[in-house]
């Protein structure tokens, strides 16, 4: 029955020889997809190179070519000193958030503390928000005219602290990062074997000797690398030197780049390239380090216990303290800091000694919502953030299944260029892409476009996408693809019909991951906005430099709100958990 | 339908070469085993006719049709060659039901709605899964999914159809009876098929002819009846009887010679017509064909030879016990109904039940195991 003639199907020729079969459809869309990456890549890198090299600013004529940018840089007396604060800065930066995250990874991962689901939400939330709209939080609570260091002023004569200084910019820098250090150590301990402990307390390890000998060995390898990451995230951070080191005339590369690069009126152009072309070394080096640690660290790789849930210590008569402890620092550095935005946003003045409910006011949402560059500002960072992020997920998705499910020719070495972005710090991202608008002419329309910054965010959070496709993508067996391509389907029916379908999952939370950080990005676009394309974080900078910590604080509340918004929107939604 | 011509076909993975000049022809309609042990590169064979992978070297032909040319570089997309390949894990897409993954390469090829669900539903008829066709196929148990694979590429009638060790991933009791439905269904469509398999069993029972290989070449081509009994060289013999080997030397020859083994025992050997007396020669013995001989007792009427050997183990295996017994520092095994209490026995082993295979440059690699 299966064999007569008249059945025959129409076959799908699709012959092909020699060079006829290197144009199908298939491989058209792949090679575009790699010539858009190493286009995307390499955009913004290469125009800080030429520029550095030169002697006048790139769009003049006749330019020669010189090392005098480096050597000046490197001969101002300021340089020495904006060195040695970032490195300071991002050490301690470091040291706080590692401790701080290693902690609490072991109390929520490892202990019976009381409410951990709880606090293990809370602790997590920096991490939503950008840097910028916590340094502005930090500020209104522990400032110099802050609402805790006010009240502390009046009751014991003066505040003992101030974030004026490399500290307490580093202390507040440690608190932002703190959850990263926790993310990773919290991944560690739950893949961890519980059997590990179980051995050493067998063998006659009390508690603590276990956690000390054990537990904390085994967490070394996230430890060490989320330091890198940490170590580099503090290097290229704009936002908290903006906020504290300025007033205090604390120079960073970051703020060297913004003073230099944006906040004069006659921007120094070969100053600025051979300044980030210095951050980009220093961070090219950091990711280099990462990924040394990251081959090495097999050997600390558990084995077994996958199904396992993992016994926790018992806390005994700590267990209060470790509750206490915990809470406290919730209030004080969590809460404390939004609360206080969300209080700022609502009132005319805040001050510990006059009763905020007596000077309610929407006159900063006001004020937002009735000037059109404002809400501007707001509607392009939720396109940005939606559209952008739609668009990063589908091209990442792209760089992953030609990358890992294709026959292109090098297309191992793809994946090598899609995480470049990882060593390019944001604002030099900015920089590169200003340049390149500025060398191409034809390509000047974007300058006043957000999709110039759809664009430079994707290239930014290329590998933050990649970490969360790859890996689901690894998950499928080639079979798939390779059942599907004998019954008929080429390259990209495959891909559409079968692989997308399957990493369904991965998509939405690339598309998460990209709604966040093009939401609280700031720093790739304080060189590329321009009137009609600012969004949130460029309008709050415009605010800051005004003085006008109402809408600071009403536009922070409003980002924060849209964030909330998103994620339990998108977990109730999609059932997406973002972080673990 | 199409024969199916493969040529000197070989396939580098950097500097290890994964099958190595393999040659056979599988007749339109026929049912052809690929057997080796793991590693010996049969898979790789299959998927360079699936094209999914690219060879190095050599020709693949259906019909007329040339899937691949090393020397004109051509290579048809796996797309395009209407290859059926059921894959080891099945390969159902999760995210599709049974019907949707059979319908899958009819939409493909453009059918209509009508046209497709009559086809659908006929061969989901034909592997008797038609009332689960809307589940998916995690809800499916092995069996199951193994014929909605088979379905899958049934249902586009291919040219060639490629089975990769379907049966591998059944427990034993669902393999026999998958085995069988299977002879069933080869029966029924006379397709020209592919078998690859590391399973003597499967081969022998399911294929016209087996191509039996190692180390990425061609062993042997046959009947399984021709394989079974007439080995080319003891890989072949060692792979599809799990023989005994003895290494000797040929004191006589003719139609029943004589080898002389360790030991200074003389065994009767079958058919050493082509080696010359006097050669190296290794032989093999096929356990199934021995027997113990009762003490005292007469030898058998036929050419053989008793073999006085030590009982090493016993064990027992559910209704028959299997004994190891060292002769001339080589272990035979040999199951038997009863067990044998005495330390010492005697073994016939019949002359025809000796294949004599002459000890030369070529011998294959693991001909000797024990």
């Amino acid at each position: 029955m299966m064999r007569t003639e008249a059945d025959a199907l129409p076959t799908l020729a699709r012959e092909s020889t020699g060079v006829s079969r290197y144009i199908t459809r298939s491989t058209a869309i792949q090679s575009a997809v790699v010539a858009a990456t190493v286009i995307l890549v390499f955009a913004p890198i290469l125009p800080i190179f030429y520029q550095a090299l030169i002697d006048r600013p790139l769009y003049d004529d006749g330019q020669q070519f010189t090392l005098a940018n480096l050597t000046d840089l490197l001969q101002s007396p300021n340089f020495w000193s904006v060195a040695q604060n970032t490195l300071v800065f991002a050490a301690a930066t470091t040291i706080i958030a590692q401790v701080l995250g290693t902690t609490f990874a072991i109390l929520i991962g490892r202990t019976d503390l009381p409410f951990k689901s709880f606090f293990a939400e809370l602790l997590i939330w920096p991490l939503y928000i950008s840097s910028l709209v916590l340094g502005f939080g930090w500020f209104m609570v522990y400032g110099p005219s802050g609402f805790v260091t006010l009240w502390v002023q009046s009751q014991f004569g003066e505040a003992p602290w101030t974030l004026y200084s490399i500290t307490g910019m580093s202390i507040v820098a440690g608190i932002s990062q703190m959850p990263l250090a926790m993310l990773y150590g919290l991944g560690s301990t739950a893949l961890s074997n519980p059997q590990l402990e179980d051995a050493a307390r067998s063998c006659g390890a009390g508690p603590w000797r276990t956690l000390r000998s054990v537990t904390l060995p085994l967490l070394m390898p996230s430890i060490l690398y989320s330091s890198l990451l940490n170590f580099t995230i503090a290097l290229e951070m704009l936002s908290i030197p903006l906020i504290f080191g300025e007033p205090a005339r604390i120079g960073f590369f970051t703020t060297l780049l913004y003073t230099q690069g944006i906040s004069t009126p006659k921007p120094n152009y070969g100053l600025v390239a051979a300044g980030a072309l210095i951050l980009l070394a220093i961070v090219m080096l950091l990711v280099f380090l990462q990924n040394r640690l990251l081959r090495n660290s097999q050997r600390y790789v558990t084995v077994g216990g996958k199904a396992s849930r993992p016994k926790t210590l018992a806390l005994g008569r700590w267990r209060l303290w470790a509750l206490a402890f915990v809470s406290v620092y919730v209030v004080l550095f969590v809460i404390l800091p939004t609360a206080v935005l969300f209080l700022r946003a609502g009132v005319s003045f805040l001050s510990p000694f006059v009763p905020f409910w007596t000077l309610f006011t929407l006159s900063h949402f006001h004020d937002i919502i009735s000037f059109p560059a404002y809400v501007r500002s707001i509607v392009n960072t939720i396109i940005i953030s939606v559209v952008g992020g739609f668009g990063a997920t589908f091209f990442v998705a792209m760089i992953a299944l030609v990358a890992r499910r294709s026959k292109f020719p090098a297309a191992d070495k793809l994946e090598y260029v899609a995480m470049i972005p990882r060593s390019i710090p944001g604002l030099v991202v900015g920089i590169g892409f200003f340049y390149a608008l500025v060398l191409l002419p034809p390509l000047g329309w974007l300058r006043n476009t957000i999709f110039v910054l759809m664009v430079a965010y994707t290239m930014r959070y290329i590998p933050t996408g990649y970490g969360a496709i790859s890996p689901a993508l690894v998950q499928i067996s080639t079979d798939m693809d390779r059942s599907a391509r004998t019954t008929g389907a080429d390259w990209w029916t495959t891909v559409r019909l079968v692989i997308l379908p399957l990493i369904r999952p991965a998509l939405f939370s690339s598309f998460a991951l990209m709604f966040i950080h093009f939401f609280k990005e700031y720093s790739a676009a304080v060189f590329l906005f321009a009137p009609g394309s600012e969004v949130i974080g460029t309008t709050l900078l415009q605010f800051w430099v005004a003085g006008d910590m109402g809408r600071v604080a009403a536009l922070s509340t409003i980002q924060i709100a849209v964030t909330v918004a998103f994620i339990y929107g998108i977990r109730k939604l999609l059932g997406v958990k973002i972080y673990g | 339908m199409a024969e199916l011509v493969v040529s000197r076909l070989t396939k580098e993975f950097g500097a290890v070469r994964a099958i190595d000049g393999v040659s056979f022809t599988v007749a339109d309609g026929e049912f052809v085993s690929l057997l080796g042990p793991s590693g010996c590169g049969k898979s790789t064979t299959l998927a360079a006719i699936a094209g999914l992978d690219m060879p190095t070297a050599g020709l693949i032909r259906a019909g007329q049709n040339i899937f691949f040319d090393g020397e004109s570089s051509r290579f048809v997309e796996p797309e395009a060659r209407n290859c059926g390949l059921v894959f080891q894990s099945y390969a159902l897409w999760p995210h599709m039901t049974v019907a949707q993954n059979v319908d899958f390469p009819l939409k493909l090829r453009k059918l209509e709605r009508k046209e497709r669900k009559r086809r659908v539903d006929e061969v989901l008829a034909l592997v008797e899964m038609t009332h689960l066709a809307d589940r998916y196929p995690h809800q499916l148990s092995g069996g199951q999914q193994q014929r909605v694979a088979l379905a899958r590429t049934l249902v586009y009638r291919p040219a060639v159809l490629l089975l990769d060790e379907p049966l591998s991933n059944l427990d034993a009791k669902l393999r026999d009876r998958a085995r069988s439905w299977l002879l069933q269904l080869k029966e029924q469509l006379r397709l020209t098929t592919i078998y690859v398999t590391h399973d003597q069993v499967e081969a022998m029972s399911l294929s016209d002819r087996i191509v039996l290989m190692d180390g990425g070449r061609v062993m042997q081509i046959g009947t399984p009846k021709e394989i079974y009994e007439a080995p080319a060289n003891p890989f072949v013999a060692d792979f599809i009887g799990t023989s005994s080997f003895f290494d000797g030397e040929l004191t006589s020859g003719g139609a029943t010679g004589r080898v002389r083994i360790a030991g200074d025992s003389e065994i009767a050997v079958a058919g050493t017509t082509r080696i010359p007396v006097g050669a190296p020669v290794t032989v093999a013995i096929r356990p199934d064909r021995l027997s113990i001989l009762a003490s005292g007792a007469p030898a058998p009427d036929e050419a053989g030879t008793a073999l006085h050997g030590r009982v090493v183990s016993r064990s027992y295996l559910g209704g028959r016990y299997q004994h190891e017994i060292s002769i001339a520092q080589t272990l035979l095994r040999i199951d038997g109904p009863y067990v044998l209490e005495q330390s010492e026995v005697h073994v016939w082993v019949p002359a025809s039940s000796c294949l004599v295979f002459e000890r030369g440059a070529s011998r294959p690699r693991s001909a000797v195991r024990h």
